[in-house]
């Protein structure tokens, strides 16, 4: 231990600091400023990023002791009495912050930048910004907001007014920041790793070297030695069986008698440091017994029992001999007689590598136990389900259990599972009576997973020389990894998300999910549907090939209409894909493009669906599926609790701004809480794009409510019908203005002699769908519809893609909040980009090879291309104010859209993702032989 | 039993040369850091002293003697291209350096610390934990290569982007140790053992880069890698040709050490193209395939020369 002196944020600091300690930690655990982030501890994803005597620098990897004397400026340093710095202001303005984690990294990058390049282009600020990762936004809005920042602050443009919204008439439909962008902007946003409970010891994991082995002895003598090892917890402790499907109650929070993946948790330390517990790991022996490993589609399916199952529980039978999880098969319609009306059939099978959601916080979890049972805070983006799997594990009543979710940096589905490690702490808080926490590292997130599963399809497609399509039939396999998480939806999601957006009388999928000795998959962005979207709409594009018919055309004959029903039953409401292909279509100049460019330059289009909310809640039972309550006091105040999850997505602002429609009031005269199981109602999570339509409804039917309260006081106090008062404006007035009250003074009616009132709403699901087995998979209130067009070129030497252009449009039913719309859908075709072009978890022998920000390659700035943003607005009858999902579905068009641009720039089908160069050399190859070999006869 | 770690920040290089030898069991020079911090964070340096030389001065700068362009060798990436002579007369390097990880990396990691980069593995830059799991390799006292399944050599790759360039340039190295100061080929200081790449004396600093000024020359840089920012090379290529046609060919990311061909512009270049692929020991280690790494060696090759000829 040193003593090091510093100066942060103009304060002087004198702290101890061991040899090799990093400027990051000093600056988090012993300033206490959690502004700085860490996100990958190994300098690839810039959150940690302060200025150290006016220069950049990243904290994680730099050694404090390296600065004696030196003149740190953190993302708390750079406001200026308590206002925003102008770079703060524009990231805030431009909705360049969504969960804002990476926010401080990339405010303090830019503002060097800016500082050393007054005047940038936006290919300078692309540059300078590449090596900040943003999990959220595709960039644009960040591009934007310090290109504006610089524009400004060297006088190019004068200082843009900020708009104050002075009138409170209409909030839905106006673009505004999330209300805590200012927070995150400041740094001072409390993620889960940054609730620095006293006292709270830390825990590490000693993680299972071997895919598939029987555990012989852990042995933690040596490692109970060590001084400041409080507890080491092992599996045999925690035997209650959890998993987020009530189906699929298949994992313990450690290993018990065999591991089932490489990392799997085999025993948890806890002491009185990081570094105490790090080490103890190494002194905890275990001896394995390796089994026979199943670590591929293959060697899962083909096994017929010879070796020991991933998963034998002798207790529950299974209806396979093999390591196959599920099954899942519908069929509608007739598929034998659509192959016959076929006038043209395209057949491929196609290949997908996982990918995960690589969100940029690392999970975290504080737990404590006290008077009230146990508390949680976890960086979840389903309260809910954490909830019932903590009591059930801990074999606790419900009652017992409060859940907070601090705020958290994205999601994307991997925060949606109950996890180890948030049972791990919660036990070993309850064994030594002291707060627990825990945050993983980049490499145990990437073995956490839960992201897309890899997958392996044969699809065949038919339709009528006029393009009309015919049948469609699906034969899936997917790979689930170690555990069911959300797989059994999967399995279906991957079949049924395939009866839309088009007519299609004949139908049918079978999906296989098998167990692999890998970390598991569930659900992410686009559950379920992405890779069997980009598998069809590559054959669609195929068979407009095929038919010499415009791939867009073909689509516009092909779209379901509004207020149909699907095959499968769906109930389509609004339906924005004509709009959609059109609009996309029309701004990339698709008619004079596709098919008319340069070898090696192309243009491809793809469309694509999704829910926006699953109808049936995943744990059967008559709660509604949201549940908002409203309660406004003397103050005039309205406070909302709703358990909805604001994961970065901004659900908190649209509540606010439903209820603030509503009732005619501004935004700052709402709060929100959410997500606090003790504080707040129901609501089922941030997942299956579900919160806005079933939230935003509750919220809604909440405010509704409470504004019919309001007018009732009124109506007896002043003695007029309810019908004929308004709520706008912050007042409520009658139209021959005989009552013509603020907001206050109605207030002060409502609350007079009967105090504070609140009120509750409710989302229930109208009843929907057939009665055969498996009808309730894919069913939704309401569905969300897209297209995009990419431009590509495409180096027919080194196989080399460049996109250059995404022309995108989603119909969301109604932008709440327009400016954060654009962000979701931003945000997800750069996802979909990763997806395509090089994101992909790699495996040796059941190890995850690429576990970090390094080889793990989520585009940066610089490979994201320019992205054209369009809102389809259809007023969905039933979705709040007519809005919809726009945070997931909007990833389904993207992939296609690039491999369909890649056959228009150089004639080659993709039927891999990601795709590689070298894949694309070697079709390039194959195609040059097979004309070489059929000589052109005519 | 924990071994004392310690932090050492000395202030002159003398003061530096002392402290690695009074410790030379176990140390590790730092200058920008950005390298070894990783490796230590990722458990594959395990040195117990850390020797700060980041505050050394009087290697921050670039002069001029006579013929020859002393780049100090602390001068960070980013700060080659403010320096009118290098984008004068060394171009390429300043493409090279700036095709090196990200922005902010490149504020501090030195050219210095680029030309020591640690040579690099799918199979050994990972944690302790994956490594034991997959039993560790030939570079961290394992008996096998996992990349190759051979027990004789290890091929983790040399990744330095600037080295490539530099060599083709034929830069020189000034190293000072307790016995003075002493030059060296830069081509000369890689071994090509992925195990110990460099034969620079651990304690040796070095001093200067030197490169030959007064002869002029053409370089074409390239670089293969996943994404525009970020990555490590795949493969690095620099092909130089000075004023009387002598060509240099120097690449790097396909071979424990950089893979040097030399000859003529009027040659065949087929006959260097072919050299190279021979003369590279490409293994899948990377995030391309092994096949794919060397057709690229081919097209970047291919590619160099016809923009030497425009």
């Amino acid at each position: 231990m040193r003593i090091l002196n510093l100066t942060v944020n103009g304060k002087s600091h004198s702290v101890p600091v061991t040899e090799h300690e990093m400027l990051s930690e000093v600056i988090r655990e012993k300033i206490g400023l959690t502004g700085t982030k860490i996100g990958c501890s190994q300098g690839s994803c810039g959150a940690c990023t302060v200025l150290v005597n006016n220069e950049p620098v990243l904290s994680c990897i730099t050694p404090a002791l390296r600065f004696e004397n030196a003149n740190i400026t953190t993302i708390e340093g750079i406001d200026h009495q308590g206002e925003l710095h102008l770079l703060q202001e524009k990231f805030v303005e431009k909705g360049a912050i969504q969960c804002g984690f990476c926010t401080p990294g990339m405010v303090m990058t830019a503002l060097d930048f800016v500082n050393k390049n007054p005047d940038p282009s936006i290919s300078e600020i692309k540059d300078a910004l590449s090596g900040n990762v943003c999990r959220c936004t595709g960039y644009k809005k960040i591009i934007a907001a310090v290109a504006e920042y610089a524009a400004e602050k060297n006088g190019k443009i004068l200082p843009q007014k900020k708009e104050k919204n002075s009138t409170t008439e209409k909030t839905v439909g106006i673009g505004r920041p999330a209300i805590e962008a200012s927070k995150k902007a400041r740094g001072i946003a409390d993620y889960a790793d940054d609730y620095k409970i006293k006292d709270a010891l830390h825990v590490k994991f000693v993680r299972s070297l071997f895919p598939h082995a029987k555990i012989v002895d852990i042995s933690t003598d040596e490692a109970m030695k060590l001084p400041g090892v409080r507890y080491i917890a092992t599996g045999k402790e925690l035997p209650v069986k959890f998993g987020v499907l009530p189906l699929s109650q298949d994992e313990t929070a450690m290993a018990i008698d065999k591991t089932r993946y490489a990392g799997e948790i085999v025993a948890a330390v806890a002491a009185d440091t990081e570094a105490i517990a790090q080490q103890a790991c190494k002194l905890v022996k275990v001896t394995y017994q390796p089994i026979k490993e199943f670590l591929t589609i293959d060697d899962s399916m083909n096994d017929v029992g010879e070796h020991e199952k991933i998963h034998s529980d002798p207790n529950r039978e299974s209806k396979f001999n093999n390591n196959i999880h599920k099954k899942a098969e519908l069929r509608f319609g007739d598929q034998q007689q659509g192959l016959k009306d076929a006038e043209v059939v395209s057949n491929m099978t196609f290949e997908m590598e996982g990918v995960t959601h690589a969100f940029t916080e690392p999970h975290a979890t504080t737990a404590y136990w006290d008077e009230n049972g146990l508390t949680v805070i976890s960086a979840t983006q389903v309260t809910h389900y954490l909830h019932r799997a903590l009591a059930k594990t801990m074999e606790v009543p419900l009652s017992r259990v409060r859940v907070i979710k601090p705020h958290v940096g994205g999601g994307f589905g991997g925060k949606s599972d109950p996890f180890p490690h948030e049972i791990i702490v919660a036990h070993m808080a309850r064994k030594t009576g002291k707060p627990v926490r825990v945050c993983l590292t980049r490499e145990e997130v990437f073995l956490n997973n839960h992201g897309r599963h890899p997958s392996r399809m044969t699809i065949q497609l038919g339709a009528d020389k006029n393009g009309l399509l015919k049948v469609l039939d699906a034969d899936i396999i997917i790979d689930g990894g170690a555990y069911g998480s959300f797989g059994v939806v999967t399995s279906y999601y991957n079949g049924v998300l395939l009866q839309a957006p088009y007519k299609l009388n004949n139908f049918g999928f079978r999906t296989f999910r098998v167990y692999t000795n890998k970390p598991q998959c569930g659900a992410m962005r686009g559950h379920g549907a992405v890779n069997s979207r980009f598998a069809v709409e590559s054959l669609i594009d195929d068979i407009a090939h095929k038919i010499n018919m415009d791939p867009v055309e073909l689509r516009m004959k092909n779209f379901l209409d509004s207020h149909s029903l699907t095959v499968g039953q769906y109930r389509i409401t609004s339906n924005g894909s004509r709009e959609s292909i059109q609009k996309v279509a029309e701004q990339s100049g698709w008619k004079n493009k596709h098919g008319k460019m340069e070898h090696g330059h192309g243009f491809g289009v793809g469309c694509g669906f999704f829910i926006s909310g699953s109808a049936l809640p995943i744990i059967w039972n008559e709660l509604p599926q949201s549940t908002v309550h409203l309660k406004v006091d003397f103050d005039g105040r309205v406070l909302i609790t709703s358990g909805a999850n604001d994961i970065g997505q901004g659900s908190d602002t649209m509540l606010a701004i439903i209820v603030a429609e509503v009732l005619g009031i501004s935004m700052d005269k709402i709060f929100v809480l959410a997500a606090d199981t003790l504080l707040t109602p129901v609501d089922l999570g941030s997942y299956s794009s579900r919160v806005t339509f079933m939230a935003g409804n509750a919220a809604k039917d909440a405010a509704e409510n409470l504004k019919n309260e309001i007018a009732q006081a009124i109506s007896m106090k002043k003695e007029i019908a309810v019908e004929e008062l308004n709520f706008s404006n912050e007042k409520i007035f009658s139209n021959n203005k005989t009552v013509d009250l603020n907001w206050n003074e109605a207030i002060d009616i409502l609350t007079a002699k009967r105090g504070a009132v609140s009120v509750s709403g409710k989302y229930i699901s109208p009843k929907l769908g057939g009665d055969f087995k498996g009808a309730g998979a894919g069913l939704s209130p309401s569905y969300s519809f897209g297209s995009c067009v990419a431009e590509v070129n495409v180096n027919p030497k080194t196989g080399h893609v460049k996109i250059l252009n995404v022309w995108g449009a989603h119909d969301c039913g109604k932008a709440l909040n327009p400016l954060a719309v654009e962000g979701q859908l931003e945000g997800s075709w750069h996802m979909g980009i990763g997806q395509a072009l090089s994101e992909e978890m790699k495996y040796y022998k059941g190890l995850l090879v690429n576990n970090n920000f390094l080889d793990y390659k989520i585009p940066t700035s610089l490979d994201t291309p320019d992205i054209h943003t369009n809102i389809i607005e259809t007023m969905d009858p039933e979705g709040p104010f007519g809005a919809k999902e726009c945070g997931e579905g909007a990833l389904h068009p993207v992939i296609p859209a690039i491999a369909n641009a890649i056959y228009d720039a150089v004639g080659v089908r993709i039927t891999k993702l990601p795709i590689k160069p070298e894949h694309i050399l070697e079709l390039i190859r194959q195609k040059e032989k097979t004309i070489k070999e059929v000589p052109a006869s005519s | 039993m924990i071994t004392e770690k310690k932090y050492i920040r000395p202030q002159t290089i003398d003061e530096a040369i002392h402290v690695a030898h009074d410790h030379h069991h176990s140390f590790r020079y730092i200058a920008g850091g950005t390298d070894v911090m990783v490796n230590k964070f990722q458990g594959t340096d395990e040195t117990n002293c850390l020797i700060d030389i980041s505050g050394l001065d009087e290697l921050k700068e670039i002069s001029v003697e006579g013929n020859a362009l002393k780049i100090g060798s602390l001068v960070r990436l980013d700060d080659l291209k403010k320096n009118e002579i290098i984008q004068k007369n060394f171009p390429a390097l300043i493409e090279a350096a700036h095709s090196v990880a990200s922005p902010m990396l490149r504020k501090t990691a030195t050219i210095g610390g680029n030309l020591l980069c640690e040579n690099r593995c799918s199979f050994f830059n990972q944690s302790d934990w994956w490594r034991e799991s997959v039993g560790y390799c030939l570079k961290c006292e394992g008996d096998v290569c996992i990349a190759t399944g051979g027990t004789k050599a290890c091929f983790s790759k040399f990744v330095s982007d600037t080295a490539p360039v530099l060599i083709s340039v034929n830069a020189l190295l000034e190293t000072i140790d307790r016995d003075g100061t002493k030059i060296f080929s830069l081509e000369n200081i890689y071994t090509g053992d992925g195990i110990a790449p460099r034969n620079l004396p651990g304690t040796s600093i070095i001093r200067h880069i030197i490169l030959p000024l007064h002869q002029p020359c053409r370089t074409i840089f390239k670089k293969l890698r996943p994404r525009e920012a970020v990555d490590f090379t795949s493969l690095t290529t620099a092909v130089t040709v000075n004023e009387s046609g002598k060509i240099k060919i120097v690449l790097g990311g396909v071979d424990p050490k950089p893979v040097v061909i030399e000859g003529i512009l009027n040659g065949s270049s087929e006959e260097y193209i072919k050299m190279a692929m021979k003369k590279s020991r490409v293994v899948d280690n990377d995030f391309y395939s092994r096949s794919y790494r060397r057709e690229m060696i081919r097209v970047f090759l291919e590619q160099s020369f016809e923009e030497l000829k425009k």
